[in-house]
């Protein structure tokens, strides 16, 4: 008697759980947190995030910190693992510090995907637009191109902690060996910082042209780098002598490009990689098999695949050049 | 002559004027830039708004306060006023966003000076907290973001130069904004309001002894309050500038700035409780920052070091000052002690 | 006795209940040195503060030239001809001499842009009205506290000054400044100056004041010409109560003395010191400020160990490294400026009385034993007399005599053998000081041996059964109770 009831009353806990799991897929709540909030880029992936939630219903919004900071990024994510939501979309400031934050957070029972962060391991995945080789390799063709195929250059990251940034710049490096051998790196200044700060960029310009006039190139990851070299590159009257290229907000360099201080920058549309992280997580908490390729609906996102050698980074083929003729067509 | 000598050895700007040549002759030793025209325009240029920023701080320290809510005031005045010109279309000159930029700036030193000068209470919880409450009011209720576009006037004036000058060896060109001129100018109106008023010397009094200051005479409420009112507009016109030079204003950019002024300022000679300091060594202490923080790569310090590299120096700066000055008083002290004896 | 410059008639003042001025009037003639007297909180601040227009009194009057004064403020006073110099001076450290001298008449004139060559100008005649010489572009901060006091003069005289209070003035001056700040009160004096003179030092009364008042407890105790005035007649005014006079003879010294010293040396503060000092004794040294009797202190407590030279404790030689070392070997000081060196002023009074004992008080495994430690509060706290409603206030409410109880309690409650002190009854009033030195010769009659270093004469005479005199870093001169007078040591001291 005993038994039956309560095996009886296991059936009725099992059945209301379900029951109650399938009311709430609309409900699921998905929370996109970018490296802060007033960064463009990410002001238009919230674009992205938001038109998604509205096409879909579903309860997905971006919420971020103030300042870009690793520490209150780790706060907001701690935050919101408290609040219970379902899905975290991440893109980690600074990934080796964020790494216990969203262990905690996978323990919880909580989806954790990121973007533009490879090197976690305490994910459900991660998405890149592309390959990080893929888009180094791809900047550095614009960089190429616009040098001439031959000269000194060097690159710019935002921190040299900045995981992608210094893939970019690896991938971009490597790929100028193979393809541009009349292309040399600077060996004394490798790599600089722009603290992803135009005014940073453009200081750090005056003075690596300073002191080597022989320079040619900057390779730039952050979307600072490039229209912080292209201000000093324009004092300086080195238009036309040397060149930058890297990842730039269409509108903020309409004038830059269209006066030829920079030639082309490269770019992936935020919006669609807001969207491709919020698809992903639906896919993962309805339990479905994720088995490459890897269709999530998304422009640019239709056929991910692993990452070579890995079961998390899932890459897409979202790059896009931006030149003085499709300058206007964005709309951001 | 010897007389001056001895005064000289006395005065922390002679040291910080050293260690500023010394930097500067290795610069030029690892470089062979640092004494080229266009650099030296350079470093003019990138003096500009750390140095109006160092003038408020300055004058701060001197009355035996501290303000550290600058970079957030800074960042508010010139993003609300671009935002504003922006969504009216102003397509006019800088005079009107310098005006209005300004006015709000002194509205935000009069939020800090009713706290600290009026009420009385301590200026570093005072400006932490209105630090964090001009943050607040800038992302919460004007919703910021990056401004890629800045109104033409401003524009012009952020890219029009007094001067241009030219590497003969490189052919490398620097332009003299013409924002030097308000660095100038704000200048020469601090030095004589520090050296001919009375509100002057009534900063300086305070910061020695506030109550002696009372009781002399000086209406060290008001003087405090408008201390923090003028401080407000000193660094709304230089978050204004620096967002026409860099023809974009980016709302948090500015925030964290005010450790490397206030130690400069510090660095300077600035007696941090107060009273004493010159805006001579104001001025040389932030030169030693800005060329240090310009440097890295004409030297040649790796990326990584460069956090590193930049404490060093300040430390040693601030050393080697603070220490020279301890000699040469103390020399003096047990000179005058001497002859005391003897008379 | 011509017609009073300023009067003070029936002044009455209370501050939340408490009636701090009974009815006091005070009359202070043109050109006349007036000293007025009091313990701490008999009221003289606050007659002070009400001549000054600083408060109003709540009863009474003051006349002032002859015209009676409504409401007067600050600014009112100092028109009037009223300037006070208090004891800190009010100047600015980090300000010239100059400026220090022309800020305030300046200001007080309305102007708003400084003139620096009229400033010069009015420094300059401000320091010749009383020939003070200083370099008018040094630095306040610089200057000693006489010449400090000296820039406070010379700017009060800047404006005409009618009536110049003192408070307090040779608090913290050698007698060297104290005998050219008299000088100089001298000179202000023939200039038609008054001086209003707040001391409670007695020396100080009779050498240079012509009348005297003295308030007890908000009220006027007498008022009179000083040539009428003695020393016991001044103690009783002061705490009104009598205090014997008599002079502390060591009784049975012990035979090995608790502490020698065989040719101590410090450089550049003294050298060649030697004595003896026996239970039951009271040693005093006396000397000028420069004469290296505070760096002695310090040697004898380890603070500035002395290197050359011995000191044996009963007969054995000890190293006095540090004040750790001085308090194992039963060695006590109490220190000349007891406010930075002997006491924690913010933290409370139980604190500090238990600090020097405070192993004693851990328990077994070191911690802290509550219990104890509030019983041994209790007993010192009676045993001195510290006159405070609460063992947990801050030491800083206590009044300079309670504090310097506090620093001797501190001391006493760890059986030490010596006790130095340096300075004992700086700042303190008089009923305290009587106290003190009654807690001290009980000490030596129970056995301690005590060294008392100080310039009060009459205290050094009073109290000490040996008396030994340095000059410039050596001993001149040791003399016995008997041959102690004041003319004798002053006469080897200078």
């Amino acid at each position: 008697m005993k038994r039956t009831l309560s095996l009886f009353l296991a059936v009725l806990m099992i059945l209301s759980l379900a029951s109650f799991a399938q009311a709430q897929e609309k409900d699921w709540e998905i929370v996109v947190v970018p490296k802060d909030a007033s960064n463009p880029w990410f002001v238009r992936m919230k674009v992205g995030v938001d038109e998604y939630a509205k096409e879909t219903g579903l309860n997905a919004y971006q919420k971020g910190t103030a300042e870009i900071d690793a520490t209150l990024q780790a706060q907001l994510v701690q935050d919101l693992i408290a609040q219970g939501v379902d899905a975290i979309c991440v893109v980690p400031v600074n990934p080796e510090s964020l790494e216990p934050v969203l262990k905690q957070a996978m323990d919880a029972g909580i989806v954790v995907i990121a973007h533009e962060g490879a090197s976690l391991l305490n994910v459900n995945y991660d998405i890149e637009a592309f390959s990080n080789t893929g888009y180094g390799a791809f900047i550095m063709d614009n960089l190429a191109e616009a040098m001439g195929e031959e000269g000194l250059y060097t690159t710019m990251v935002a921190h040299v902690t900045n995981a992608s940034h210094n893939e970019w710049a690896d991938a971009g490096v490597a790929h100028q060996k193979e393809a541009y051998p009349n292309m040399t790196l600077l060996e004394e200044e490798p790599r600089v910082e722009s603290e992803d700060n135009g005014d940073v960029a453009y200081n750090k310009a005056k003075e690596l042209f300073k002191k080597y006039p022989e320079l040619k190139g900057v390779m730039g990851t952050s979307s600072y780098d490039a229209p912080g070299v292209a201000r000093a590159i324009e004092e300086l009257g080195l238009v036309g002598k040397v060149f930058t290229s890297g990842t730039g907000m269409p509108a903020d360099n309409k004038a830059l490009l269209e006066s030829g201080v920079v030639k082309s920058l490269t770019l992936w549309d935020p919006a669609l990689a807001g969207k491709a992280m919020i698809s992903l997580a639906v896919k993962v908490l309805n339990g479905d098999a994720i088995e490459a390729p890897i269709d999530l609906g998304v422009d640019g996102y239709g056929a991910l695949t692993f990452k070579e050698g890995s079961e998390l980074v899932l890459e897409g083929q979202g790059w896009i050049v931006i030149n003085k003729d499709n300058v206007d067509s964005f709309g951001f | 002559m010897h007389k001056g000598f001895r005064k000289l050895t006395k005065r922390n700007e002679t040291y910080v004027s050293l260690v500023v040549l010394a930097l500067c002759l290795l610069i030029e030793v690892r470089s062979g830039q640092f004494f080229t025209a266009n650099n030296l325009v350079d470093i003019a240029s990138a003096m500009v708004v750390p140095g109006l920023f160092a003038v408020g701080t300055f004058m701060v320290i001197v009355s035996g306060g501290i303000d550290v809510s600058f970079p957030a005031l800074a960042s508010l005045t010139s993003y609300a006023t671009t935002k504003m010109l922006l969504d009216a279309g102003y397509t006019g000159g800088i005079w009107l966003p310098i005006l209005i930029s300004m006015a709000m700036g002194a509205l935000l030193g009069a939020f800090n000076g009713v706290f600290i000068g009026l009420l009385g209470l301590p200026a570093m919880i005072v400006t932490l907290g209105s630090s964090s409450v001009f943050k607040g009011v800038m992302q919460g209720a004007l919703g910021s973001v990056q401004l890629a576009v800045i109104p033409p006037g401003m524009r012009a004036f952020g890219t029009s130069s007094l001067f241009t000058a030219t590497n003969p060896v490189s052919g490398l060109t620097s332009r003299m904004p013409v924002g030097f001129l308000a660095l100038i100018a704000v200048l020469l109106l601090s030095f004589f309001i520090m050296r001919y008023t009375f509100f002057g010397r009534g900063i300086y009094a305070i910061g020695g002894n506030e109550a002696s200051a009372h009781r002399a005479g000086f209406n060290t409420k008001r003087t405090k309050f408008l201390l923090y009112v003028f401080v407000g507009m000193v660094a709304s016109l230089a978050g204004l500038i620096r967002t026409c030079m860099m023809q974009q204003n980016h709302p948090t950019n500015m925030l964290g700035m005010e450790m490397n002024i206030i130690a400069g300022v510090v660095l300077g000679g600035t007696a941090i409780s107060g009273g004493a300091g010159s805006l001579t060594g104001c001025m040389l202490g932030t030169l030693l920052i800005v060329i240090v923080e310009n440097s890295m790569i004409l030297i040649g310090i790796p990326t990584i070091w460069k956090s590193v590299f930049v404490g060093a120096l300040i430390i040693i700066g601030t050393g080697v000052s603070a220490y020279q000055v301890v000699r040469a008083n103390r020399v003096r002290s047990t000179g005058r002690l001497e002859g005391e004896v003897k008379a | 006795m011509a017609d009073s410059l300023l009067r003070a008639v029936d002044i009455q003042k209370s501050f939340a209940g408490v009636h701090a001025l009974k009815g006091v009037s005070l009359d202070i003639a043109p050109g006349e040195i007036h000293c007025l007297a009091g313990e701490n909180g008999s009221g003289k601040s606050t007659l002070i503060k009400i001549i000054s227009g600083v408060y109003q009194p709540d009863g009474g009057y003051i006349e002032f030239d002859g015209n009676k004064l409504g409401k007067i403020t600050p600014i009112d006073a100092i028109l009037l001809g009223v300037q006070v110099i208090y004891q800190d001076f009010s100047v600015f450290p980090n300000l010239t001499v100059m400026e220090n001298l022309a800020l305030n008449s300046e200001l007080s004139d309305k102007r708003k842009i400084v003139n620096w060559q009229r400033m010069r100008q009015i420094a300059e005649e401000a320091v010749a009205t009383i020939n003070f010489q200083v370099d008018l572009d040094a630095l306040v901060g610089t200057l000693t506290v006489a010449q400090k006091q000296m820039v406070a003069i010379c700017r009060a005289l800047i404006f005409n000054a009618r009536l110049i209070i003192m408070d307090e003035p040779t608090t913290a001056l050698t007698r060297k400044e104290v005998q050219a700040l008299f000088k100089v009160i001298l000179q202000l004096k023939a200039q038609g100056i008054s001086i209003l003179f707040v001391s409670h030092k007695l020396n100080e009364v009779f050498e240079i004041s012509e009348r005297f008042s003295i308030l007890r407890n908000g009220e006027l105790v007498v008022t009179g010409f000083t040539r009428d005035l003695d020393s016991a007649k001044f103690s009783y005014y002061m705490t009104g109560r009598e205090f014997s006079d008599e002079q502390f003879s060591a009784k049975n010294p012990g035979d090995t003395p608790l502490l020698e010293v065989r040719n101590l040396g410090l450089s550049g503060a003294f050298e060649g010191i030697s004595f003896k000092l026996h239970g039951g004794e009271i040693l005093g040294i006396t000397g000028l400020l420069d004469s290296g009797r505070s760096e002695l202190a310090l040697a004898l407590f380890g603070i500035r160990e002395a290197d050359s030279g011995e000191i044996l404790v009963k007969g054995k030689r000890a190293r006095i490294n540090n004040p750790q070392a001085a308090i194992k070997r039963g060695i006590g000081l109490v220190p000349e400026d007891r406010l930075s060196e002997g006491l924690f002023l913010p933290q409370s009074i139980a604190d500090n009385l238990i600090i020097a004992e405070i192993d004693r008080l851990a328990s077994r495994f070191k911690v802290f034993d509550k219990k104890k430690r509030a019983r041994e509060v209790e007993r010192l706290v009676k045993e001195f007399a510290i006159a405070t409603p609460n063992p947990a206030n801050a030491c800083q409410t206590l009044s300079g005599g309670n504090q310097q109880r506090v620093v001797l309690a501190k001391w006493l409650a760890c059986n030490l053998d010596v006790l130095v002190l340096n300075g004992p009854t700086v700042g303190v009033d008089i009923g305290s000081k009587h106290d003190i030195h009654g807690i001290l010769q009980n000490l030596a009659r129970d056995g301690m041996g005590i060294i008392i270093i100080s310039d009060d004469l009459p205290e050094v005479i009073r109290n000490c059964s040996r008396v030994i005199v340095l000059k410039s870093g050596r001993i001149v001169e040791e003399m016995d109770a008997a041959e102690a007078t004041e003319q004798a040591i002053l006469s080897r001291m200078m």
